[in-house]
């Protein structure tokens, strides 16, 4: 009853302070807005175009590019502009159909048309891409400059019935399939990747950065009062421990339901991702109670408490997916319980999981949680009847 | 003047020895930055691609490809090219990703595209190497449209009455390019992913490195100290002076030592030293306006530290320091613009590209912009009621 109290205290402090508020509540979501709203819609090769003479040919040309499926375009009015965009990686690359496109190809010129590309390999591997399309429109001409040389026909109509015969002849065709199973698994919501990797960072770092209240509770003598008062030691440990676990319990529930209404993020199996939760707040309470034993100035532990929170949360695979971690990192970012959370719920998200297919995940959370609970209790204790 | 070095070296030596200082604004960056550095697997300059092929057509126009255009892709090194006479065998690489993409000439290909009727060839692409399969298919696709580029002259010239199509294919199959792709090289003006994440680290860390010396005023008052430096024979600007050169020398003295200890340890690039001095002073600068005008409206040394964190937290975000925000939707982008974070990075990122200094000058005086609003808003809002006793 009395280690109630102590835990409803510590929530009471937590609602006070309108920076904690900030970085519980509405800072994870924030984060997950803006890195869904940047990366969530996969990746697709961005072409900066611009259209400078606007004939009909090149109109032509342009809107096959805006055709593609393998590339979105961005259209430019300004070639500085695009130049620009293009170097910043605003665009990957430009196209650029120059004022006397139209002209050229009705005067039987050779006409030009401009590949904007870092001299990255990546770029070079796009240009095959934009080199097709332009080849598709080369044919055309190709054709009718034939017919016209061939006596056949003026330019107009030649043109007319390379038109058709582009239409009409069969074409030689790529067949694309897909094999193998996606690493990201299929149709990955736009937020998926990234809920779950703030749940799992903020979580921890919270209850890291909740370490100062602890030090605070200690440094203004509160704890020697309380172990003054006739409450057993049990108690004051238990009611600290509910106190750091109800917080994070508090935001991660804030996060899962706050995701799942305002993002559309599945979270799965309802059963296995709460038991994921629970232990990922246990393990956060044990951290946060060794923090606040093995430090005695408040201020130091949080600081620290930030840097540790965000470097076990990058090296965990919550900033970087572990998807593109190197093989090496991968097996290191497992060290860190959030890899083991975040495999988790990937299984639970991504791949339609349930309690049986995270049995791993959960002995080991588990025994981080027990670990650090243990830990942290002990060191605490020390701190309080020394 | 005097006064003013007095207190700053009295702050410095007591922010050095209580080490937050020294965590917020070096092993904190510097750690975050060697953990990014290692987790990101560096994808400048190679990017593997590996095709592979399955030739049951063994005809002319596959092996056209084959021999005529395969090879130069594989010399360029595109791609690595590997040949299977086993479908089942590549099948099952392709499905376990060693392949990227494999492409399937089917039996009678050549034949059924020599007699007119076109044909298809199968590209199978590992689901989670589409950029490789997407250039796998851009190249098979400019050797198809070369064969049907023939197809369409001689259709188009069958179609306005001629006769002979033989004769046809050989001018058809002779007849040069009419559209080319001329290329255009764009300078790199993006960081590479160790020296962002290396400055984008020192940036967000330097907000919180300064507030250690605007913030100081606050402790004064709260530890009952401001008021005897008030009472001291020295002007008030000494005092404010004073607290600003905290700030200023360390929150340079963290750039500097982080920059020049990710170039040593992890190879990060910053470039020129003279354009990155000038982005390094203006944006030290930026954040000192920044955070005293949040101390000023506070009232407590904690409060102001929350709110800072808060504001130093938001900032950092938009402007792009935890991830580049330059392919994030319009809205974003703009607002990024909005921070002194964004112009530091872009100022790097265009010094990068190595067209002079010139390049800097934008982007500091944006920073310095900050710099200047924001002391005039401490100013104002702070006025008779910072240094009251």
């Amino acid at each position: 009853m009395k280690a109630l109290a102590i835990t409803w205290v510590n929530v009471k402090r937590l609602v006070r302070d309108p920076s904690t508020i900030f970085f519980v509540f509405i800072f994870p979501m924030l984060l997950i807005l803006v890195l869904g709203a940047s990366f969530g819609g996969g990746f697709q090769p961005q072409v900066a175009v611009l259209n400078e003479g606007g004939g009909p040919f090149a109109q032509e040309l342009v809107d096959e590019m805006a055709d593609s499926e393998d590339f979105d375009t961005i259209s430019y009015d300004d070639r500085d502009a695009l130049l620009e965009d293009v170097e910043r990686g605003v665009a990957n690359m430009g196209v650029v159909v120059p004022g006397d496109y139209d002209e050229r190809l009705q005067s039987g010129a050779v006409a030009q048309v401009e590949f904007v590309g870092r001299l990255d390999q990546s770029v070079v591997q796009y240009r095959s891409t934009i080199e097709a399309i332009v080849a598709d429109q080369s044919a055309v001409f190709r054709a009718a400059r034939l017919v016209e040389e061939q006596g056949l026909a003026g330019f107009d109509d030649a043109v007319a019935s390379a038109q058709l015969a582009a239409t009409s002849t069969p074409r030689t065709v790529v067949a694309r399939e897909s094999t193998g199973e996606s690493v990201f698994g299929e149709d990955l919501g736009q937020f998926d990747l990234g809920a779950p990797a703030n749940l799992i960072l903020f979580v921890f770092l919270t209850s890291l950065a909740g370490s100062a209240a602890l030090i605070n509770t200690r440094r203004l003598g509160v704890s020697r009062r309380m172990v003054s008062t006739p409450t057993s030691i049990g108690q004051i440990l238990l009611g600290e421990t509910g106190g750091r676990f109800a917080i994070a319990m508090i935001q991660g529930l804030f996060i899962m339901v706050g995701a799942a209404v305002a993002f559309q993020v599945r979270w799965g199996n309802l059963a296995a991702s709460s038991v994921l939760l629970i232990l990922l707040a246990l393990v956060g309470a044990g951290a946060g109670m060794l923090m606040g034993a093995i430090f005695d100035n408040d201020e130091q532990a949080g600081s620290m408490g930030v840097f540790i929170g965000l470097g076990l949360a990058a090296l965990g695979g919550c900033m970087v997916p572990l998807e593109i971690f190197p093989d090496t990192m991968v097996k290191i970012a497992h060290v860190t319980p959030h890899a083991w959370a975040l495999d988790g719920f990937a299984e639970l998200i991504r791949r339609s999981g349930t309690i049986g297919d995270i049995l791993v995940e959960i002995v080991v959370l588990a025994a981080f949680a027990v670990a650090l609970l243990a830990l942290g209790t002990w060191r605490l204790r020390a701190k309080l009847t020394h | 003047m005097r006064a003013a070095f007095v207190i700053a070296a009295k702050d410095l030596s007591q922010r050095i020895r209580d080490r937050s200082a020294i965590l917020l604004g070096l092993v904190a960056p510097l750690g975050l930055a060697f953990i990014f550095s290692a987790i990101i697997p560096d994808t400048t300059g190679s990017f593997d691609v590996s095709l592979a092929y399955v030739d049951q057509d063994r005809g002319e126009i596959s092996s056209g490809f084959i021999n005529g255009v395969l090879p130069d892709v594989a010399a360029d090194e595109l791609a690595t090219v590997e040949s299977y006479t086993d479908l089942d065998t590549a099948m099952v690489d392709v499905e376990s990703g060693t392949t990227h993409a494999l492409y399937v000439f089917p039996e009678g290909f050549t034949d059924g595209v020599l007699a007119g009727d076109g044909g298809s060839v199968r590209l199978v692409g590992n689901v989670d190497h589409s950029i490789s399969t997407q250039i796998a298919d851009a190249i098979l696709s400019g050797y198809l449209a070369e064969i049907d580029a023939v197809g369409i002259s001689v259709d188009a010239a069958m179609r306005n009455g001629a006769q002979d199509p033989t004769a046809l294919v050989v001018a058809a199959a002779q007849s040069p390019d009419v559209v080319v792709l001329v290329d255009t090289e764009a300078a790199n003006r993006e960081l590479d992913a160790t020296t962002f994440f290396s400055a984008g680290m020192a940036v967000f860390f330097l907000f919180f490195t300064v507030q250690f010396g605007v913030s100081s005023l606050l402790e004064e008052r709260f530890y009952g100290t401001l008021p005897r430096l008030l009472g001291a024979p020295i002007s008030r600007w000494s005092i404010l002076g004073g607290k600003a050169t905290t700030s200023f020398i360390l929150g340079l003295t963290s750039m500097v030592v982080l920059a020049v200890a990710t170039t040593l340890l992890i190879g990060a690039e910053w470039g020129n030293p003279v354009g990155v001095a000038i982005l390094m002073i203006s944006g030290v600068l930026a954040a000192i306006g920044i955070m005293a005008v949040v101390a000023v409206v506070s009232k407590t040394p904690e409060q102001a530290a929350n709110w800072q964190s808060i504001v130093a937290v938001l900032l950092g975000l938009l402007g792009g320091t935890f991830f580049p925000l330059s392919q994030a939707p319009p809205a974003l982008a703009f607002f990024s613009k909005l921070t002194p974070h964004a112009w530091f990075l872009q100022g790097l990122g265009d010094l990068s590209a190595g067209d002079g200094l010139s390049v800097v000058v934008i982007p500091a005086l944006a920073m310095l912009t900050f710099f200047v609003v924001t002391v005039a808003i401490a100013v104002l809002a702070g006025r008779g009621k910072v240094l009251a006793p």
